[in-house]
């Protein structure tokens, strides 16, 4: 008899568990429990020293290559990013290899600029979308200006203060690549080890393993990881914000699935042995 | 025939392929010059490749509703997608946001594509939860290797987790965070390394097999 009702259990219509993964998610997000997020990953910490060592003045290209669909992990991690450039009063650098970000880096620089009163096209540029990645990263080596003549504005971006004694990788001080893609990978690959531009990044948490060759070898100087390595971030800058009310959300989430994992094996263990 | 067909584009391949990866090692003049080149020449075909693919899109999707195949409603949204937001983009010039605030390309990038986008990335999150309690099952030692490792990751992930690592395994005096450094930092690395190194053998043999024309398939049949 119990067995038999285990087996029905075993074989739950799959919009229940839909339904209690969205009673679970809808909870926390209306009422934060508001746990503090008590430990801080050495990676995350290596790109938070990494920017806090930079001299004043000093040129951080931004890598944002992210669109709406992962926005909740990458795009609290940017926005930390970018505040902790402009607090150290770095000059900041935008590209993106994705069409969808674009409306993503607009919003977040109106945001970010005003709370630091920072101008544009002389504390920081936000350059056009370019599809081709590849020949865009090795066209950068030699002289920027060969493949950004404008930025996404059309304004020339030539005599621009933001740029000034900016030509080639030489001249940047660190590259951030956020990103839910691969375009870390050529970063890494086809300018960090070339030629030898420190390169951080921030990544999806289920991309985040991945990487940990890169971080051992030093060929990252640090990597930031989903929700957790955002409000980490955010902890690290004493500037809470979405990421540290995202991984709120996900204490109750993550409790979920690992005890759906455990009932599941235990009705197993069950059914096959009792 | 043979020439045009076969040879020239074979030759092509090999002075292009040979010319390119030289200049990688080679940082004189001529050589950043030609990359700089070649690179310019890659952002033409790209663009080319765009329109050809948009005009593929649309034949393909046009033919499906003309012979109202399978599915036929799914691809009138193509059209609909793309004419909600190519057309705010040429009343805009491009521009998603001005003084005045947002523009018609900046409100549907921000109530159309954002909304539908998250919607369904945020689906995947269901279908997993869901998967993770029908599939996931531990019926070898390999199997129990990779829950334990899960579990620590999703339990160590979030503030709620490290609570209860501390409550119940706090006396064996390793932190949650301690030991997920050590999962991502040495059995992961150990995976994804021997991974990346197969990978990049395999890319190099394959680059190699196309510059030489070992490998012709890129020609098609003809």
């Amino acid at each position: 008899m119990l067995k038999e009702t285990l087996q029905k259990f075993f074989k739950i219509d799959r919009r229940w568990i839909f339904l209690l993964l969205a009673v679970t998610l809808f909870v926390p997000i209306m009422k934060p429990i508001g746990l503090p997020n008590k430990t801080i990953s050495p990676a995350t910490k290596r790109v938070y020293e990494y920017l806090e060592k930079l001299p004043a003045g000093s040129f951080v290209l931004f890598s944002l290559d992210y669109d709406p669909s992962t926005r909740p992990e990458l795009h609290p991690m940017a926005t930390a990013l970018v505040r902790h450039a402009f607090s150290r009063n770095l000059r900041v650098g935008v590209v993106t290899y994705i069409a969808g970000s674009t409306g993503l880096i607009e919003e977040l620089f109106a945001k970010v600029s005003r709370e630091y009163n920072k101008k544009d096209g002389q504390d920081y540029v936000i350059f056009p979308y370019q599809p081709n990645i590849l020949a865009v990263l090795t066209q950068m080596s030699s002289d920027l200006y060969g493949i950004y003549t404008k930025d996404r504005n059309s304004t020339p971006v030539s005599g621009m203060p933001v740029l000034k004694g900016v030509k080639s990788y030489k001249d940047m001080s660190l590259v951030v690549c956020i990103t839910g893609t691969a375009i870390l990978d050529y970063w890494v690959a086809y300018v960090g080890d070339k030629y030898s531009v420190p390169v951080a990044g921030g990544v999806t948490a289920i991309s985040q393993p991945g990487y940990g060759p890169y971080l051992q070898t030093n060929q990252l100087k640090g990597l930031i990881g989903g929700m957790k390595g955002a409000a980490e971030y955010e902890s690290l800058i004493k500037q809470p914000g979405k990421g540290t009310s995202g991984i709120d959300a996900l204490n109750l989430a993550h409790l979920l699935v690992l005890a759906l994992i455990l009932t599941s094996n235990i009705i197993l263990l069950y059914i096959k042995y009792f | 025939m043979k020439l045009i067909k076969k040879q020239i584009p074979l030759a092509i391949v090999f002075v292009t392929g040979v010319l390119t990866l030289v200049s990688y090692y080679v940082p004189h003049k001529i050589s950043v010059d030609y990359v700089e080149t070649l690179n310019k020449w890659e952002n033409i075909v790209v663009a080319f490749a765009f329109l050809l693919g948009l005009i593929s899109l649309f034949f393909s999707h046009y033919n499906k509703i003309s012979r109202t195949a399978d599915g036929w409603g799914y691809s009138i949204f193509v059209f609909i997608g793309f004419l909600a937001m190519v057309i705010p983009s040429y009343l805009s010039h491009g521009k998603q946001m001005t003084d005045a605030g947002l523009t018609p390309l900046g409100w549907s990038y921000k109530f159309i594509y954002t909304s539908l986008s998250g919607t369904m990335f945020a689906v995947l999150a269901f279908y997993i939860v869901s998967t993770a309690y029908r599939s996931f099952r531990i019926k070898s030692l390999q199997a129990f290797v990779l829950f334990v490792a899960a579990f620590i990751l999703i339990l160590g992930k979030v503030p709620l987790g490290q609570i209860i690592w501390s409550y119940v395994l706090g006396w064996t005096g390793a932190g949650v965070d301690q030991v997920i450094e050590w999962i991502m930092q040495v059995p992961a690395v150990a995976g994804k390394r021997g991974i990346m190194i197969g990978i990049s053998i395999g890319a190099i043999v394959t680059s190699l097999k196309i510059i030489f024309g070992i490998e012709k398939q890129y020609m098609g049949k003809d």
